[in-house]
């Protein structure tokens, strides 16, 4: 669905994104996530074909991205909703409609079908008089409006309200449903973490980690054991709780819980309980954030002559 | 025989893939008109949506009574000085008509003591008041207009119009012998008794046959006389002669010697400004669209739909040239003018219009737009309006369409060589605006802050893929070239010619080594090409063909007899315009000429392409080298050619 190698950008001297490789695969939730700066959105512009990569090389859907044809199969949603505020959602979605080349009906029983789901009732107020997540809603709607096989949404519950925050993040999760592929960055890690299948986390323009959240847990997290014994041992504490008191010992590996058995069993007792404490996405992006280097300069220009 | 077969297949072959080529290319074709279409329709309806009912109706009025009125001035149907003299007189006095079919004046009769004139058959009698000269005045001109009504009526007219003057107007000094007067004053209808004596003029008179009557280029008018006012100051004074007379302004054919004056054509000039003045009004509309696609990112969507750049521009602005188009023949069906005025005008609205555009890609504010539009507004219209005044004068007047607009009005024929002389600059120089506007018509230039030099930068390089585009954006220059090069002549025109003919060099070195080497200068700035001297040498020497090549066009200037004039020549001749004209000049050293500007280019573009391959300040500094070599090679030709 996409290839992406080496992808760079710099902003005259300043480097954007340096060298980005990753790959996404047809019907899956992708997720770019990174603190504000890291490289998010220009890697998103550069897939939509917005902005002209400095180096590298970018395939979407088979097309390059500043194909128009590519264009014709993307539905992208800015971090911004810029919509033209003296327009109704209706005119908005149906002048959309009509530059994808889609009939009228078809738009307009496809739009009305996405703004059903959203619960967005007022279709023919100015959009100028809506409310942030209305207009958000909209601009969802316009983004859909050419039945798409691939979705670029840059931090599509960016500065909205909880409930309008679920509505959106259900909504992708539903389209991940309709195999829809959704290219997604955030910086709230809590929303990739349930709903992304994979994740690169980038920051100052550099990819520091990829894969499943499983697999980057496993790779950069760390996950901790608490083995709750019904006996006092020298490794564990004890600890009050509404049940009474406790014995419990944090530990880093099955082996180590095993141990714990053994031992326990050994002096009369046993494990009442283990836990499995996982390192959330943002431990893990916070951790590798303070060690990755500073971004390096981008080489050179495009040396055409 | 194995041959033909293949052959026939070939040509088949080749048939086809013409065919499918031509087919895919009208598909393209009707993709992009939609496009635009259906983008043009949004426009219109989404601006329409931001002009609230009561504004429109407001606006409605506002138009309908502005029209309304420019209507009747034009027609001469609305006097804002109705009756605004009395007038005592006789229903029976000769000058009864006259006064009563003026406007002005309000016939009143003799008895009524609240008038500002008494007229009687012999005297007038005019108020001890300032009112009361200036009632004499319009009287007076009430007079004339009446007699030089009457006189045109006349079916004999050599009865009429006794003695006819041919007017040619030759260069100033050229036919005025030593101690004649040049400008002589204007003379004007005596007071009662006097005759009516001829005034000085700027050129000289040759009487011809009566057939002869006075063409465009001559013109007669009047004027008051000292005399006329020094008689009203006795407070009684002659009644002015009911004879021939001539209106104010020129292109009347025929009148009293007295009346002569250069040729001016006022009226045709007034109705000609009508022309621009709702081009004010479209850029403002024009440019607050273009700015409010990149005020919040708005136009990032259209960016990101199946749609080029160069179909979303032509999508915004189809509707206001499409407007400019229609006003424009509107105001030509009301003033007279046929479809050269309308074929004139429109490509100055085209260029009004680009360079909003331009400017609103670069403007980062509102207020900065506003600064646009206004220089836009400002600068085009002194462009396009000033040389027109000077439409009977001088061959320069040509570098303004509007100069062929008066013409039209003014009933006169118009070659195509001086329309394409007057119109394909300002055409040429709008598409090329169009152009580079479009190049910055993307995410990475609509949405930042960035300085507009900067932008400027990023226009030019946009239109650079590849060395030999080069070449092609030095030729492109050459409407903006031609544009500067004629508007210092223009501006230089007044000056002594001793003054002139170094600053018009100057200006010529100035303009086109900044023309060749700015683009380059763009591309290595943009790290568009290696910054090696090979590099550098072969973009210099493609900019400096390029720009030779395009420079060809200036031959134009040849067919509206710019070469006849100094200014002309010291401009053109360098570039090898005109050269087969000039008197002593061997063939062979012309072909040589019309072949050294390619070497001077090449070299100059050379020069400045190393300065911009090495730094900013390299750059302005090979510049500044390339000017003074330019500028002595411009010295050495016209000093060559006298």
């Amino acid at each position: 669905m996409i290839t992406v190698e080496n992808l760079r950008k710099a902003y005259g001297d300043f480097p954007a994104v340096v060298g980005s490789d990753f790959a996404v695969e047809s019907g899956e939730v992708f997720g770019i996530v990174g603190p504000n700066g890291a490289g998010k959105t220009t890697t998103l512009k550069m897939l939509a074909g917005l902005v002209e990569p400095t180096a590298g090389t970018a395939s979407v859907l088979g097309f390059d991205p500043e194909d128009p044809e590519m264009r014709r199969k993307l539905g992208f949603l800015p971090e911004e909703s810029p919509l033209y505020e003296d327009m109704t959602p209706r005119s908005y979605l149906r002048f959309f409609a009509d530059l994808y080349d889609v009939p009228r009906d078809v738009a307009d029983e496809r739009t009305s079908r996405v703004l059903d789901r959203l619960d967005l009732e007022y279709r023919d107020r100015r959009i100028g008089d809506m409310s942030k997540g209305m207009k958000r809603k909209v601009a969802i709607a316009r983004s859909l409006v050419n039945d798409p096989d691939l979705l670029i949404y840059d931090e599509p519950a960016s500065g909205l309200d909880p409930l309008t925050t679920n509505v959106v993040l259900d909504f992708v999760q539903e389209l991940r449903d309709e195999d829809k592929t959704v290219v997604f960055s955030a910086h709230n890690l809590f929303h990739v973490e349930s709903i992304c299948d994979r994740v690169v986390i980038m920051n100052r323009g550099e990819i520091i980690a990829r894969g499943t959240v499983p697999e980057i847990r496993a790779k950069h997290g760390e996950t901790t054991y608490r083995v709750y014994t019904t006996v006092s041992l020298p490794q564990t504490e004890t600890e009050t709780g509404p049940d009474g008191e406790r014995h419990v010992a944090v530990v880093d590996d099955m082996a180590a819980v095993e141990s714990l058995r053994e031992t326990a069993e050994a002096a009369g007792g046993r494990v009442a309980d283990i836990r499995t404490d996982e390192a959330s996405l943002e431990d893990i992006f916070l951790r590798l954030a303070a060690d990755a280097p500073t971004k390096s300069t981008v080489e050179g220009g495009r040396g055409r002559s | 025989m194995t041959d033909e077969p293949s052959t026939d297949g070939d040509s088949s072959s080749d048939r086809d893939g013409i065919r499918a080529r031509l087919a895919h290319l009208w598909t393209q074709l009707v993709a992009h008109a939609r496009a635009v279409t259906r983008i043009a329709r949004w426009e219109v309806s989404r601006s329409a949506g931001t002009v609230d009912r009561r504004t429109a109706v407001l606006g409605l009025v506002a138009l309908v009574v502005a029209g309304g009125i420019a209507a009747g001035a034009a027609g001469g149907g609305v006097a804002l000085d109705r009756d605004l003299y009395r007038v005592g007189i006789a229903a029976d006095s000769p000058y009864y008509d006259a006064v009563e079919q003026s406007p002005t004046l309000d016939p009143r009769p003799i008895s009524d003591a609240n008038v500002e004139l008494i007229v009687t058959e012999r005297h007038v009698s005019v108020a001890d008041t300032r009112t009361g000269d200036a009632a004499y005045g319009a009287f007076r001109d009430a007079v004339e207009s009446y007699n030089e009504r009457q006189m045109l009526a006349e079916e004999n007219e050599s009865a009429a119009f006794p003695v006819v003057v041919t007017l040619q107007y030759r260069e100033r000094g050229a036919l005025v012998p030593a101690g004649s007067r040049v400008d002589g004053g204007s003379g004007g209808a005596g007071t009662a008794g006097d005759s009516a004596g001829p005034s000085g003029t700027d050129g000289a008179g040759e009487s011809d046959s009566p057939a002869d009557t006075t063409t465009g280029d001559g013109s007669v008018g009047t004027g008051p006389s000292a005399s006329d006012a020094a008689a009203a100051d006795d407070g009684e004074v002659g009644a002015p002669p009911l004879g021939g007379a001539a209106s104010l302004f020129g292109g009347d054919t025929s009148g009293s010697p007295a009346n002569i004056n250069p040729p001016f054509p006022f009226a045709s000039l007034v109705l000609a400004f009508a022309f621009l003045v709702p081009m004010n009004f479209v850029i403002q509309a024009y440019g607050s669209s273009i700015l409010n696609e990149r005020i919040n990112r708005r136009g990032e969507l259209l960016l990101v739909a199946p749609v080029s750049p160069g179909d979303i521009v032509a999508g915004k602005t189809l509707p206001y040239l499409l407007g400019t188009v229609a006003i424009t023949t509107v105001i030509a069906a009301a003033v007279g003018g046929g479809l050269v005025s309308i074929a004139a005008v429109v490509p100055v609205g085209l260029l009004f219009l680009s360079a909003t555009f331009v400017g609103a890609m670069f403007a980062r504010s509102f207020k900065e737009l506003t600064f646009v539009t206004v220089t836009v507004s400002v600068f085009l219209t002194t462009y396009t309006f000033v040389p027109a005044i000077f439409t009977n004068v001088t061959p320069i007047a040509l570098i303004s369409p509007l100069t062929l607009v008066v013409r039209d009005l003014g009933g006169g024929s118009i070659p195509l060589g001086e329309f394409a002389f007057s119109v394909a600059p300002i055409l040429l120089a709008a598409v090329v605006l169009f152009l580079l506007g479009t190049g910055v018509y993307r995410e990475e230039d609509m949405f930042t802050q960035r300085s507009v030099p900067l932008k400027f930068l990023d226009a030019l390089d946009s239109r650079i893929s590849r060395p030999r585009s080069v070449a092609s954006l030095s030729a492109l220059s050459i409407p903006f070239v031609f544009i500067a090069e004629l508007l210092a002549i223009a501006v230089l025109f007044i000056l002594p010619i001793d003054v002139t003919v170094p600053l018009v060099l100057v200006a010529v070195a100035v303009v086109e080594e900044f023309a060749k080497s700015l683009h380059v200068y763009a591309a290595f700035e943009k790290g568009r090409f290696a910054r090696t001297i090979r590099t550098s040498l072969v973009l210099g020497g493609l900019s400096g063909l390029g720009f030779f090549v395009g420079e060809k066009f200036t031959a134009i200037a040849q067919i509206a007899g710019l070469q006849s004039l100094t200014l002309g020549q010291t401009a053109f001749a360098p570039a090898g315009i005109g050269l087969a004209d000039s008197a002593g000049v061997v063939p062979l050293v012309a072909v040589g000429l019309l072949l050294a500007p390619l070497v001077l280019h090449a070299v100059t573009a050379s020069v400045t392409a190393l300065g911009a391959s090495r730094s900013k300040s390299a750059y302005a500094l090979s510049l500044v080298g390339a000017i003074a070599i330019h500028l002595v090679y411009n010295l050495q030709v016209v000093s060559f050619l006298g």
